[in-house]
């Protein structure tokens, strides 16, 4: 009995102890990581509306080009982002719109641009996934996410969506090639956009633009 | 293994704060048991991380952090430790710690958080640091438990390196990205980033150890 009494304070000081400690140091971490996550999604959002950037640039100057040239705008539930050019009147230039899902790992977030017509493609970004590095971790690379730049989200008979094929097959206006080795990221990257897209084109109808 | 007799410890001698095991210690982790070569402990993240020498590097770094901190704080308890729950207590001493080198990778290192993805947490389940815990740290005194936790590290990490370093080569033609094979006669051979790839590194690594060690050491363990 005394030995049982023993073993389930002992249990609890431990306990105790190490969450005490990983409480301090979330506590302790926390405005660096939301930081660096607020500044992450800015660097992405910039990145996917081609809003033009010297190099390196600190945070604090991304947050302000970021609040000058990016209205956020709300469709019912949807949020998108749109890049408005200083001294252009107002004119959109690009939208971008978030896209997330499940992928093999874990979540997987990132942003779809398209162009002032909404429906050419005008970039693709990842800013959060847990692939395996060097497999579906290549989703994030500029080779894979360059090609969707110049595609459509509609196909040739007017029905919207992004086919993520296999290498050496043939493209069409809403198709890039997938990366080898991840077909199950590729396919679940290929959901979370349709579903993006889908998601757009409904809240453009109701809400109007 | 008993019955053998120990080498004694050069820098101290058998007097020392580490009763002359330490460099003994340090030689069997680092060589004659590395975790990785020897005992083929721990291969998961082995594999999967060593796609580039950096990641490979912070890796190794977080190893060797958590298998000092861990083998110090095992042994530190291991005589108020209830022998039914060491090994859960073992496990909440090695997750806080992982933990800790997460989020210090996470608010410092972002870039390196974000690549080396769910590995970092997966160390908790790393045979490496559990397997040191229960065989060295329980019955060893503070100071040789850090140096075992040092040493088992550091032969995860040169081993880790080592893939890393032919895998980045030969798959990129890059070493810590910076190019080294011309892309105009060396064409990266994409195997050596794939899975696969790390299986025969390793596998080479491995038979080159122990081609080097010679049939002696095959018996002189038996």
């Amino acid at each position: 009995m005394k030995n049982n009494l023993y073993t389930l304070c002992y249990a609890a000081i431990l306990g105790m102890a190490c969450s005490v400690l990983l409480t301090a140091t979330k506590n302790f971490t926390e405005p660096y990581r939301a930081a660096n996550a607020r500044a992450d999604e800015i660097r992405h959002i910039l990145a996917a509306l081609k809003v033009p950037l010297k190099a390196d640039q600190p945070s604090k100057r991304l947050l302000d080009i970021f609040n000058r040239v990016v209205v956020k705008r709300e469709l019912g539930d949807m949020v998108t982002y749109e890049y408005v050019p200083s001294g252009t009147q107002g004119r959109v230039e690009a939208i971008a719109l978030r896209f997330s899902g499940p992928g093999l790992w874990g979540p997987i977030k990132g942003l779809l641009a398209l162009e002032s017509d909404a429906e050419t493609i005008r970039g693709v970004t990842f800013y959060e996934h847990e692939e395996t590095p060097g497999l579906g971790g290549k989703i994030s690379s500029a080779s894979f996410r360059e090609q969707f730049e110049g595609k459509s989200i509609v196909n040739e008979t007017g029905k919207f969506g992004i086919v993520i094929r296999k290498g050496d097959s043939q493209l069409a206006r809403n198709s890039v090639h997938g990366i080898t080795g991840a077909t199950m990221t590729c396919n679940k990257v290929e959901a979370m956009l349709n579903t993006a897209i889908q998601a757009f084109i409904e809240a453009k109808d109701i809400h109007g633009q | 293994m008993a019955n053998e007799k120990q080498p004694v410890c050069v820098s101290c001698g058998a007097k020392g704060p580490c009763g002359g095991k330490g460099l003994p210690t340090l030689k069997e982790g680092l060589w004659t048991s590395n975790p990785l070569a020897i005992q083929v402990l721990g291969i998961c993240s082995a594999l999967a991380v060593t796609n580039r020498l950096e990641n490979s590097l912070v890796m190794g770094i977080a190893l060797i952090f958590v298998c000092v901190g861990s083998n110090l704080f095992v042994s530190l308890l291991r005589n108020v430790t209830p022998h039914r729950i060491r090994m859960i207590a073992e496990v909440a001493i090695i997750a806080t710690f992982v933990i800790l080198f997460d989020q210090f990778l996470k608010a410092f290192y972002w870039d390196m958080s974000k690549q080396l993805g769910p590995y970092v947490g997966l160390i908790i389940t790393n045979c490496i640091v559990m397997g040191r815990a229960e065989a060295f740290a329980l019955q060893n005194p503070p100071l040789l438990s850090m140096v075992d936790g040092a040493a088992n590290g550091l032969g995860y990490a040169c081993v880790l390196a080592v893939v890393g370093f032919f895998r980045e080569l030969l798959g990129t033609g890059k070493v810590l990205d910076m190019t080294v094979l011309d892309g105009k006669w060396y064409k990266p051979n994409q195997l050596m980033i794939l899975a696969p790839g790390a299986f025969f590194a390793l596998g080479i690594i491995i038979a080159v150890l122990n081609a080097l060690k010679g049939p002696e050491a095959e018996e002189k363990k038996q």
